[in-house]
């Protein structure tokens, strides 16, 4: 009876420091404790890239309105864990960013990296991140090879309309809007501009012989009046620029210059901000560019009739109560605003016990809609679809109000909503 | 060369090198990495050291050569299945020969032309990287074969540099060396004394390059990535910053060149807006001209206080010892 009483004793001893130790074990993943999460992300705080730098501020605007607020579980933060955000500047330099992103993984020991910025800092980490199963969430880069890896790097995840996408929605409102009208594109030579390029040939399907000339320049060269003057002479309807905000500019300078104003023009997203067309205004004229058609997947922070959204009202009254010196209308505050609030909402769908593996898990099973975005812009990825926002909306410049318009319908760019 | 007068350098060397090997068991994997760059910049500063500083020839394209190195290590480990490690002394060859190409037309220029001259070297070959993107990968650049830890990142870099570092001694203490000294000092001094001034001259333009291709070889290896972007003209003035800052004609001050390459990079923000505090702050510190900002701030306060930079100040406290060492023994 002893013996037995012994042995009972024994494995109730050894299922105990089993339990122990298994416990033990299952620690937290670096980032995570009761109380917080630690989160960080590489951004060009200076240098050329600079402009860019309100993104990660309009982040923590909106995680401290979070660790603030109490939500609809009566707790502050998400879940009760306040948001700890770090971010470093990179300058928009690949060595950098790899330094600084160490620094985030290894010293500051961040549960998951979102938001980097650039598609050349971002891709020099990428191989890092993804070879220590540390999340890299939501890149802001429209290079479609960060969604289109996923196989390979699956850490790895975009958030914006790629270019692909982005090319493709003028292919499919070209081909619907302008079946006989013949198109030509200057685009820069290398991925950024052929991703465009190749996605406007996809939306254009069976039409894609609408494209009578392709122009391409290399980023360095410091004149497109070959190629503007090809376009001009193959007589076309359409023109497309998919370049970066300095060639662009150019481009319109040159037009203006060889006085060519097609019926269309189309300009890509990155290079059509307010910023880049008051340039391009005073490089080239009002006539040129009055009428560019490009796209915009944001609620457009000036626009009236989102002054009453929910989303627009919460942005400002946030804005004012923690960044009142930052210039609330410029667009990249938004930005950040609405990635971080799928952000938050990821954090929130890994759990009571969050892991990265089930971060990762959120990130790819998303399906919600963003108060941020245009209205019926739905957020969403599927283990087969790894870009969140593929709708956009095609927006028309105005030039005497120096102001861009939404029209038409929501359009899609990729995939299945 | 006497012993006496090579003792201190020995000395510093090998207290150096300890340093070196002891430092690992000091830092963080973080810290290691970033260590690892700062050896990368030690090379590439050593290389122009040796142009500069000694045969007193200006380059302001340093940046250029690295990439060069970057490429070629890229090119053949990626494309070509090489080792990475193995390409290092390629690369450097590679940039060597164009550098020593190079130095033919420039004999013709001096001074403010020369920098020009040399100016044009990484604008060109960036522009040259990101045509040929097919070879090179173009503008989005391309990833290397593996990526390091920091601590490997730091015995990969360290062992070459402390490598680079005998390198450049030995030449510069030799027949070589002085004719660098004597071009530097006067021309026509040095023509008189029988030097070959043309080949001397390009001599030094290939050597400061195999020794920039080797730090760019590097470079790629441990960021794992290149792009032409990163060689732009903001690296090359910061490497001769560098060497200013630790001493035009110092190899020991190459060191401390080197650190200041690799932290006033990652801090110039902090740095701009310590220096902004007193005053309110009244410029944005994270501002389009940070960096290059406070690399200039930091020059002239350098020039203004030490103008033989961190050497000299090393040199006029060694100095100021071994008086007191010798007075003290007198008495």
């Amino acid at each position: 009876m002893r013996m037995k009483f012994g042995l009972l004793a024994a494995a109730l001893a050894v299922a105990a420091i089993t339990c122990v130790t298994a416990l033990a074990g299952a620690q937290a993943p670096p980032g995570v404790t009761k109380t917080k999460f630690v989160i960080g992300g590489t951004f060009p705080l200076s240098g050329a890239a600079s402009s860019y730098a309100p993104i990660p501020v309009g982040m923590k605007v909106y995680f401290t309105h979070i660790n603030a607020r109490r939500g609809a579980d009566k707790k502050r933060g998400v879940a009760g864990r306040q948001i700890v955000w770090k971010y470093y500047d990179d300058g928009y330099n690949p060595a950098n960013t790899a330094q600084q992103t160490r620094k985030l993984v290894e010293e500051d020991k961040v549960f998951a990296l979102f938001g980097g910025l650039g598609t050349e800092p971002q891709q020099a980490v990428v191989d890092y991140l993804n070879q220590r199963k540390v999340p890299q969430l939501f890149v802001s880069t429209g290079a479609t090879e960060f969604g289109a890896n996923f196989r390979s790097k699956p850490y790895t995840i975009g958030w914006q309309p790629d270019y692909f996408a982005e090319g493709t929605i003028y292919g499919k409102y070209a081909a619907t809007n302008w079946p006989t009208k013949k198109i030509g594109v200057i685009f820069q030579n290398d991925d950024y501009g052929k991703n465009y390029l190749e996605g406007l040939k996809n939306g254009l399907g069976s039409k894609a012989s609408n494209i009578v000339t392709e122009q391409g320049f290399a980023v360095t060269d410091t004149s497109v009046a070959a190629q503007v003057s090809r376009i001009k002479a193959a007589n076309v309807d359409v023109i497309a620029i998919f370049a970066t905000p300095t060639p662009t500019i150019r481009t319109y300078a040159t037009m203006k210059a060889l006085k060519f104003k097609p019926e269309q023009v189309i300009v890509n997203s990155v290079s059509a901000t307010d910023t880049f067309m008051k340039l391009a205004l005073a490089n080239a004229d009002a006539a040129t560019l009055d009428g560019s058609i490009s796209t915009s997947y944001l609620m457009d922070v000036q626009d009236p009739k989102y002054a009453n959204s929910a989303g627009m009202k919460l942005f400002k009254a946030q804005m004012a109560k923690w960044a009142p010196n930052a210039d609330a209308n410029n667009e990249l505050f938004l930005y950040g605003f609405a990635k971080a609030y799928d952000v938050v909402k990821v954090l929130a769908l890994a759990g009571k016990n969050p892991t990265r593996g089930r971060l990762l898990y959120a990130a790819r099973h998303m399906n919600w809609k963003n108060p941020f975005t245009i209205p019926g812009i739905t957020v969403k990825t599927s283990p087969t679809d790894p870009f969140p926002i593929s709708q956009l909306k095609l927006i028309r410049f105005n030039s005497s109000t120096v102001r861009w318009a939404e029209f038409g319908s929501l359009l899609l760019g990729r995939g299945g909503t | 060369m006497t012993a006496r007068r090579l003792v201190p350098g020995v000395v510093a060397t090998l207290l150096a090198a300890a340093a070196v090997c002891v430092l690992p068991y000091f830092l963080s994997d973080t810290h290691e990495y970033r260590f690892a760059f700062v050896a990368t910049f030690f090379i590439a500063a050593l290389g122009l050291q040796i142009l500069t500083g000694y045969a007193g020839q200006i380059s302001l394209g340093h940046g250029g050569f690295m990439l060069v190195g970057a490429y070629v290590t890229t090119i053949l480990s990626v494309d070509h299945g090489w080792n990475d490690l193995s390409t290092i002394p390629l690369a450097g060859l590679f940039a060597g020969v164009l550098g020593f190409l190079f130095g033919f037309p420039a004999l013709r220029l001096r001074g403010v032309y020369l920098a020009l001259a040399t100016f044009a070297i990484p604008i060109a070959l960036i522009a040259l990287a990101k045509k040929y993107s097919d070879f090179t990968g173009g503008g989005g650049g391309k990833p290397l074969t593996r990526v390091l830890t920091g601590h490997e990142a730091y015995v990969t870099t360290w062992p070459i540099a402390g490598g680079m570092f005998v390198l450049g001694w030995l030449l510069l203490s030799g027949k070589l060396g002085r004719a660098f000294r004597t071009i530097r000092e006067s021309e026509i001094a040095a023509v008189s004394s029988g030097i070959n001034l043309a080949l001397t001259k390009t001599l030094a333009f290939g050597i400061s390059a195999f020794f920039a291709g080797v730090a760019g070889s590097l470079y790629a290896i441990i960021i794992g990535f290149v792009n032409p972007d990163t060689f732009q003209i903001e690296l090359s003035l910061l490497l001769l910053i560098g060497v200013v800052v630790g001493g035009l004609g110092s190899l020991v001050g190459v060191v401390v060149g080197a650190l200041f390459i690799e932290y006033v990079r990652l801090y110039a923000p902090e740095i701009l807006s310590w220096v902004e505090a007193p005053f309110g702050s009244p410029l944005d510190p994270k501002r389009a001209g940070a960096p290059a900002a406070v690399y200039g701030l930091i020059l002239l306060v350098v020039l203004f206080i030490s103008p033989s930079g961190a050497a000299g100040l090393l040199r006029n406290a060694y100095k100021s010892l071994a008086r007191r060492a010798y007075t003290l023994r007198r008495t």
